[in-house]
């Protein structure tokens, strides 16, 4: 067999390839050449082919064949074959394959052989490549190499060790005593290694970290003689000595001295005396001066030296050098919590470096920006940050935009100020913008009561530039639907006003549902829009047409609003009005920050329950919150979700109420309010389930069966006190299947004595048969400390003329009734809206037909309604129409309080 | 404790590779063609840093090769430009005058030199002459040897 070509020649031919496939074809054959040569275990040109192919590996060509080759290289008595192996094995081995342990035995032999650069290469292998099987295998050889005076091998014994001590840590005791003589050492390799394990032992071990503190003296010395000895050839890089090494104490230092009085004590002198001396004209007095600075910052400092500090860091600022601002403004970051004041003095440069070129500059100044902003400066601050959101790149905008959005709810100086800017953010930057400011600037914008003409003639006005930002097409969707009078009437006080007719809006409205542009939540937004206007339009007809067109879209979502809207003119057309009126203002509400959101929600609570329609005026505020939790990705849920207490269940109640009214027909007019929902199955989830399903989605909280033996059950609902989040108010219901009735019905309960109970008297002592009424009593428990609940009930009554009583403990309660996040059931009662929403779009399909059955009819109408409702319900937790739409629900719920509904609620009588 | 050390032609052909830390070899391809795409792609004259996952890469130009290496977010970047350019340095001394073909045609060397700087991805040896010395000895023990046993020389 011929000599296989030379490692030059190789690569020359390489080289000489004109195309990929060329290349790869020649790789092949050698490789063919190679794999046959390895099969021969040809010892002479082994190194040869070893070679070789780490060329080829890193052209990217496959290589793994010669890891086996690369062993036997290392096992080989020839230094060449050895250099060759253990550079193959660092480039072709690792770890994940157990073939590198194979290397073990080599490299203990290799780390105990007689020419000090073969254990070179033992110990830089083993400090590259080791795994933790071969760290701990070999740990004892490398602790040894550490004591030795070589310092060609003590250098990389230490550096050794660290890779020991970070893939094993239970290891680094045993390098402790090695460590005493370390910092006496002379050779700066040693030096410097010596520092790096020092460090990696202080970052790993609180002990450790004490221990070495008594060092800080010794490295203040060794720091002290490098900046004051002269000019040593050995060790300078342009006039500095050793500026690896002192950055390496430096960074020593700053571990050391961090939150300890006496080192930061000790090293202060000397810090100061590194700033203020070391050479700045070149990058590496630059980057021994940032070390500086981070260790002053970390450490407990004198003040004088932080200001220094920071000084500095000003400096680097106005440096003509790019990558010293860089790191100037990274640092600064770093420090701006801390010491806000000393980087606020530097506001003018960072905004400068806004305009710099450089991508890397310009994100870390549109972060230092944003850390800088407050209540003093924000309008300065913001308007540099609108022209940077302008003019930067796409990959900026969207942390810019939601940048902006945070910096403005936070210290907006006036409202008309915050609408401005949120509405400036979504032209320039709308298609950036995350889903969630949509809902927020509506909010903002109900809230903002003078602001309306103002702001729906502004959003008008944006929306004849442009239709392409969809998050500000929905909110001017959303504005013109609301206050499409104001924009037609045509009464600004603020600005010019403009003249627009019904007509004119109507086609940009139309515009936006036809367009491409439009996304399905888009069209959602408009057809509601549209919707709303035909009670503030004349154009009735007109509407009326659009909405009838999207009863057969194919959008499904689209369809159903407008199928909903068709059976709103046509069967109920005297409602409408009253459904499709404005908004309620949320006073108070989240104009700064969640943290108020949730305070105002606490005090209107407790202020409007003695009113009857009130609190459903203010749940929208509180179920946007709840929605916004659905909807995910927003920092505001957290604070919420621990605060806010239970709004659903209150509204849900409210429905509940009415619904309940409802559907007694012609029957007897129910007294206690709480017991009327459960005295018959609404008709809706009749046939889907004998559960009162109803309540359950309402209030939130599933009820339970609490006792069920003899024929008697009782069952538990809940439902928790407005004004008291700590209060669980359980309903009981108790039902009797069997044939005679019970009397002399007594409920009794107790609970463990953190709790606190009171119980209300029951509707009546007798328990009708055959499941023919309920009685129904309210139990209110004080459950301060959020505990699990527990209870005993007594049962005591006559049935067939016997007395009987009976003793349970009911332990099972549902979590909701005495945690405190009570819409955590939220997402379980997700399930049923689903199941209500398929047959929600059935029966609107069915509302076409005549019913001549007023009974029939009013189920239908509760079917509807609670469809429409519930249906909505569903969508909107699948994040399809945001919290809008189901405010206006919720307004509707409110509404029908004074609609003829209610009537039926009083006096049992129908809906007109 | 630097991740890992690259260099690439400005074409993006690599020349040199040094991992410090395990990684499948589908990761490592991973990476270096993200370095090559995010590094040649930087406009001249900007800051000779980027962000990368929670890496701070740090690259710098000499000639025709691009020298980049990735950081810890402890590590100081400023130095590591010293590093970069100490390495040159070393390579420099040792070829005189180094170019993109030194390298290329001796990559072996340059890993020898690299292996008497950095370990583990720490710095072992401050000092340029003791580098030089190293290798230069372990260059001689080769040589001898090869003379010694009549070896081929790859």
């Amino acid at each position: 067999m011929p000599a296989p070509i030379r490692l030059r020649e190789l690569i020359r031919t390489i080289r000489t390839a004109r195309t990929q496939a060329e290349e790869r074809e020649m790789i092949q054959k050698e490789c063919a050449a190679i794999r046959s040569s390895f099969r021969e275990e040809d010892n002479t040109y082994r190194c040869r082919n070893v070679a070789k192919l780490l060329y080829m590996h890193m052209l990217g060509y496959p290589a793994h064949f010669g890891q086996l080759e690369c062993l036997k290289l290392i096992a080989s008595q020839k230094f060449t074959d050895k250099r060759i192996g253990y550079l193959g094995a660092m480039l072709l081995l690792d770890e994940r394959q157990d073939v590198h342990l194979l290397m073990t035995n080599c490299i203990k032999n290799d780390l105990n052989h007689s020419t000090q650069y073969v254990q070179g290469l033992a110990l830089c292998t083993l400090g590259c490549m080791g795994s933790s099987e071969m760290c701990r295998d070999l740990a004892g050889e490398v602790e040894k190499l550490l004591k030795t005076s070589n310092s060609y091998l003590r250098k990389k014994a230490a550096l050794c060790a660290v890779h020991v001590i970070r893939k094993v840590p239970e290891l680094m005791e045993m390098f402790l005593p090695a460590t005493k003589n370390l910092l006496s050492e002379k050779n700066h390799g040693v030096l410097h290694t010596s520092v790096v394990l020092l460090t990696e032992m202080c970052e790993r071990s609180p002990d450790m970290l004490s221990h070495f503190r008594k060092l800080v003296p010794q490295l203040v010395r060794i720091l002290k003689n490098l900046i004051m000895s002269g000019y040593s050839p050995e060790h300078d890089v342009s006039g500095i000595s050793d500026p690896f090494l002192q950055v390496r104490i430096l960074r020593l230092l700053r571990i050391l001295g961090k939150g300890d009085d006496d080192s930061s004590e000790a090293m202060n002198d000397i810090l100061a005396q590194v700033a203020t001396n070391t050479e700045t004209s070149k990058n590496v007095g630059n980057a021994i001066l940032y070390e500086t600075v981070l260790t002053i910052m970390d450490i407990k400092s004198e003040s004088g030296l932080r200001v220094l500090a920071i000084n500095i860091l000003g400096r680097f600022l106005l440096n003509n050098d790019k990558n010293i601002r860089y790191v100037a403004l990274t640092s600064l970051l770093k420090t701006v919590q801390t010491d806000h004041n000393a980087v606020q003095r530097h506001r003018s440069t960072i905004v400068d470096c806004l305009k710099d070129l450089d991508v890397s500059i310009k994100r870390r100044a549109m972060e230092l920006s944003f850390a800088l902003v407050n209540g003093n400066n924000i309008r300065g601050m913001m308007k540099e940050l609108l022209y940077f959101l302008d003019s930067c790149d796409p990959e900026f905008k969207a942390d810019c935009a939601s940048g902006i959005f945070l910096a403005a709810e936070k210290y907006a100086p006036s409202k008309r100020w915050h609408i401005d800017t949120i509405m400036r953010v979504l032209t320039t930057a709308g298609s950036y913008v995350r889903d969630d400011s949509v809902p927020n600037l509506i909010q903002l914008i109900t809230n903002s009561v003078e602001m309306h003409a103002y702001t729906v003639q502004r959003l008008y006005k944006a929306l004849l530039d442009d239709i392409s930002q969809q998050p500000l097409v929905q909110v001017a969707s959303w504005c013109i639907g609301e206050y499409g009078d104001l924009l037609v009437s045509g009464q600004c006080e603020e600005e010019e006003p403009i003249q627009v007719t019904e007509d004119e809006v109507l086609d940009v409205l139309e515009g936006l549902l036809v367009s491409n542009l439009s996304t399905p939540v888009t069209r959602g937004y408009s057809l509601t829009a549209i919707m709303k206007l035909s009670t503030r339009f004349s154009s009735v007809n007109r509407i009326k047409k659009v909405v009838s067109i999207y009863g057969s879209s194919i959008d499904v979502e689209l369809q159903q609003r407008a199928v909903e809207y068709n059976a709103l003119f046509k069967k109920y057309d005297h409602m409408r009005p009253a459904l499709l009126e404005r908004m309620p203002i949320m006073e108070k509400t989240a104009t700064n920050g969640p943290a108020e959101i949730v305070q105002t929600n606490g005090e209107t609570e407790s202020t409007i329950l003695d009113t009857k329609h009130l609190p459903s005026i203010t749940q929208p505020a509180s179920q946007a919150n709840d929605l916004l939790d659905l909807l995910g990705g927003n920092d505001v849920v957290p604070v919420i979700q621990t605060t806010v207490p239970t709004k659903p269940a209150s509204a849900g109640g409210e429905l509940l109420d009415l619904l309940g009214d409802l559907s007694l027909t012609g029957g007897p007019t129910p007294t206690p309010a709480p017991s009327v929902p459960m005295s018959q199955p609404p008709f809706l989830l009749d046939g889907l389930t004998s559960q009162p399903l109803f309540n359950d989605i309402a209030a939130g909280i599933p009820p339970m069966t609490a006792y069920n033996k003899n024929g008697l059950k009782i069952e538990f609902t809940f439902e928790r006190s407005n004004p008291n989040p700590n209060i669980a108010v359980i309903t009981i219901h108790a039902t009797n299947s069997t044939e005679v009735d019970m009397t002399e019905f007594v409920f009794q309960a107790a609970v463990p004595k953190t709790f606190q109970l009171q119980l209300l008297s029951p509707s009546s002592n007798v328990v009708p048969a055959l499941n023919q009424g309920s009685v129904t009593q309210v139990i209110r428990v004080l459950n301060p400390q959020k505990q699990q609940l527990r209870m005993r009930i007594k049962l005591t009554y006559t049935h067939k003329g016997s007395p009987v009583q009976d003793l349970a403990e009911v332990n099972n309660f549902p979590p909701q009734s005495w945690q405190s996040l009570p819409w955590g059931c939220m997402g379980s009662s997700g399930i049923f809206l689903t199941q209500s929403r398929v047959d929600g779009m059935k029966t609107d399909d069915d509302d076409d037909d005549d019913y001549s059955d007023n009974d029939e009819e009013k189920s239908q109408i509760s079917q509807y309604i609670s469809l429409h409702y519930f249906a909505r319900l569903s969508f909107s937790s699948f994040g399809l129409l945001g919290w809008v739409d189901f405010v206006s629900l919720a307004w509707i719920d409110c509404l029908l309080h004074q609609s003829p509904f209610v009537i039926c609620k009083g006096g049992g009588g129908r809906p007109q | 404790m630097m991740h890992f050390l690259l260099l690439f032609s400005r074409q993006g052909k690599l020349r040199l590779q040094k991992w410090f830390l395990p990684l499948p070899e589908r990761e490592r391809k991973k990476i270096v063609k993200d370095m090559t795409t995010m590094v040649l792609a930087r406009k001249p004259r900007t800051c000779n840093f980027l962000h990368w996952k929670d890496l701070k890469i740090v690259y710098k130009r000499y000639a025709s090769l691009y020298f980049c290496c990735g950081l810890e977010s402890q590590d100081n970047e400023l130095l590591a430009l010293e590093i970069l350019h100490r390495y040159v340095e070393l390579l420099d001394k040792y070829f005189g005058n180094v170019c993109e073909l030194d390298i290329i045609f001796n990559f072996e060397k340059a890993y020898f030199i690299l292996d008497e700087f950095l370990m583990g991805g720490e710095i072992q040896e401050t000092s340029k002459q003791s580098i030089a010395k190293s290798v230069e000895a372990s260059d001689m023990l080769q040589e001898t040897m090869e003379e010694y046993m009549s070896k081929p020389a790859f």
